[in-house]
């Protein structure tokens, strides 16, 4: 086997490595996740139970409060389990833990990919649990199976961008109180969307907001499946958002990261 | 002998603070060299810098013939690190640590299988090898964190303070393993302490740190010598401090000593001690307590730097 080989293989493991100690590290603690599998069930309960009859009004395009709200609450949770792996790395940068994962041979872009791992992995969890809460209660699947697949990658990547948004702040301010930043930058992206309501019902700086935030078309992107069938127009506008939010936040992560640990 | 250890002007400042203020080392493959300062003194700055976690603003450094900055890589292959903090996750077991640290140096997993239950069984750990690090006690989570830089074997072992908040019994495992590692293996131990007796029990040669800078260094028993004579240090009534300082001052020259105690570098040695006694006495001052004392390492520290070493003797 060449360098390279050697070099791209040890890369794959330790960013593999990485992953799998963030998962271990929740089965050793179940409750590390539970904020982040009961706050977007929290947002799907309260938000159908007093609002239940809001999608009988037009324009939601789909008359179940339950297949309007499930992908908006996975998504939120997806959000936290993104900024939930960062808490682990602002722990590891706090305790120490860091500078051992710093004294790895070879590139420490690795580390950076581990952690993104980390947060997609992580992200199927609230995921699966809103969506099975929300079948429990009604929640139909209009799209299928192409339905589950978008609201999965959805999901998955969108805990990659805001991992990677709060890996940002965590490598410039290096202390684990950077996450309340981090939550009113992920509390206002989500809230300046079409989570709760369509567009056409926004007015005035809201709805250009709505419009031009990404969220709006990641969120489209998950939903679209529970409110008819999965269609490439809406599909890969999501997914275009999802890849330049992920290389722009990505590149700030590297450069963030190479300047903390040079 | 081989240098496995270069440090030319190396520097490091935070702003206006300057850490570490362009020091020169030279440490030879298969040495215990011991880098010993007060806390403040910049010895793990000059540590994090050697093993390629901060950069210099001056200077340059090698380990194992790699630029610290330009190879960093390289010198991550060869090194282990136990900093000052035993950095381990406490979520984790210590085996599970282990295998992830084998990972991180691209170790195959059956070999690292092998060397991590030979590392566990040698710091004693195999009994609690499948218990979360958080239940373990300080000197156990040390004794991994030793386990954790050792497995890639590797050639310079940077241990930053390795028994601070140690019980004695802890400490002298860890220093017997420090030994055996040294001594068996032929590994080169980089040991920052402020622990004196740690660096005159481990060390080969030592450099004294102060202020970010050098300003002793050579094997123990150089250092002491330079000294010369014997520290006597006398308990006194403070109100007769200038009297006995001025009695004192004929036999032999002004060392740094704690309130209500005086200490000088006796020329003569023993055979004079009866003769400063009978001089103080006609004087006036009566001697509550003394001590003659060979010249110690923070004999050195003190001569060096106008102080004693924090947990030794503070300054007159």
């Amino acid at each position: 086997m060449n360098i390279v080989n050697l070099e791209i293989r040890h890369s794959s493991q330790v960013a593999s490595a990485i992953c799998m100690r963030g998962m271990r590290r929740i089965k050793s603690r179940p409750v590390l996740i539970i904020p982040t599998i009961v706050m977007p069930v929290v947002l799907v309960v309260s938000f159908t139970g007093a609002f239940s009859s809001l999608t009988r009004i037009e324009g939601y395009g789909t008359s179940n409060i339950y297949n309007w709200m499930a992908p908006y609450g996975a998504l939120q949770g997806a959000v936290f389990a993104g900024l939930g792996s960062v808490g682990s790395s602002a722990d590891d940068l706090e305790q120490g833990f860091f500078d051992r994962l710093l004294l790895t041979p070879g590139s420490r872009f690795p580390l950076l990919v581990g952690t993104v791992g980390y947060s997609a992995c992580r992200a199927l969890i609230p995921t699966t649990a809103v969506f099975l809460f929300s079948l429990a209660f009604g929640m139909t699947v209009p799209g299928g199976l192409p339905a589950v697949i978008s609201l999965y990658i959805a999901t998955s990547l969108l805990a990659v961008v805001f991992c990677l948004i709060g890996l940002i702040i965590l490598y410039k301010l290096k202390t684990q109180r950077s996450l309340m930043l981090m939550q009113v930058i992920a509390f206002g992206a989500l809230f300046i969307s079409v989570g709760q309501v369509p567009q056409s019902f926004m007015d005035g700086w809201l709805k250009v907001a709505a419009r031009y935030n990404p969220i709006t078309n990641v969120l489209e992107l998950s939903r679209q499946g529970f409110l008819g069938d999965v269609a490439w127009s809406t599909t890969w506008p999501g997914l275009l958002a999802l890849v330049i939010m992920i290389l722009v936040s990505g590149a700030l992560a590297w450069r963030g990261l190479k300047r903390l640990a040079p | 002998m081989t240098e496995v250890i270069e440090a030319k002007g190396l520097a490091r400042s935070f702003g206006d603070l300057v850490a570490v203020d362009g020091i020169d080392l030279s440490v030879s493959e298969g040495e215990v060299f011991g880098f010993l300062g007060p806390n403040g003194a910049g010895k793990s700055t000059a540590v994090r810098m050697l093993t390629t976690l901060l950069s210099p603003t001056g200077g340059q450094a090698f380990v194992g013939g790699h630029d610290v900055v330009k190879n960093a890589s390289d010198v991550r292959k060869i090194i282990g690190v136990a900093l000052q903090d035993a950095a381990i996750d406490p979520l984790m077991t210590g085996r599970e640590l282990l295998k992830l640290q084998a990972v991180l140096h691209g170790i195959p997993r059956p070999s690292a299988r092998k060397r991590g239950s030979e590392l566990l069984e040698r710091v004693g750990l195999s009994a609690a090898a499948d218990r979360r690090v958080g239940t373990y006690s300080g000197g156990m989570r040390r004794r991994l964190d030793l386990a954790l830089s050792l497995i890639h074997e590797p050639r310079v072992l940077f241990l930053d303070e390795p028994t601070t908040g140690l019980d004695p019994t802890s400490r002298a495992a860890l220093w017997e393993e420090v030994r055996r590692l040294n001594s068996e293996f032929g590994t080169t131990v980089f040991l920052t302490t402020q622990y004196l007796e740690e660096a005159d029990e481990l060390a080969g040669r030592i450099a004294i740190i102060d202020f970010g800078k050098i300003v002793r260094e050579g094997s123990p028993a150089e250092l002491k010598d330079s000294i010369g004579a014997p520290t006597l240090r006398i308990d006194i009534d403070p109100q007769n401090l200038d009297n006995a300082q001025s009695v004192l001052s004929g036999f032999g020259i002004d060392r740094p000593a704690r309130d209500g105690r005086v200490a000088i570098g006796l020329d003569g040695g023993v055979a004079k001690v009866a003769e400063v006694v009978s001089a103080l006495e006609e004087h006036g001052v009566e001697v509550l307590h003394l001590e003659l004392d060979a010249p110690s390492l923070d004999d050195v520290f003190a001569e060096a730097t106008g102080r004693r070493l924090e947990g030794a003797e503070p300054s007159a």
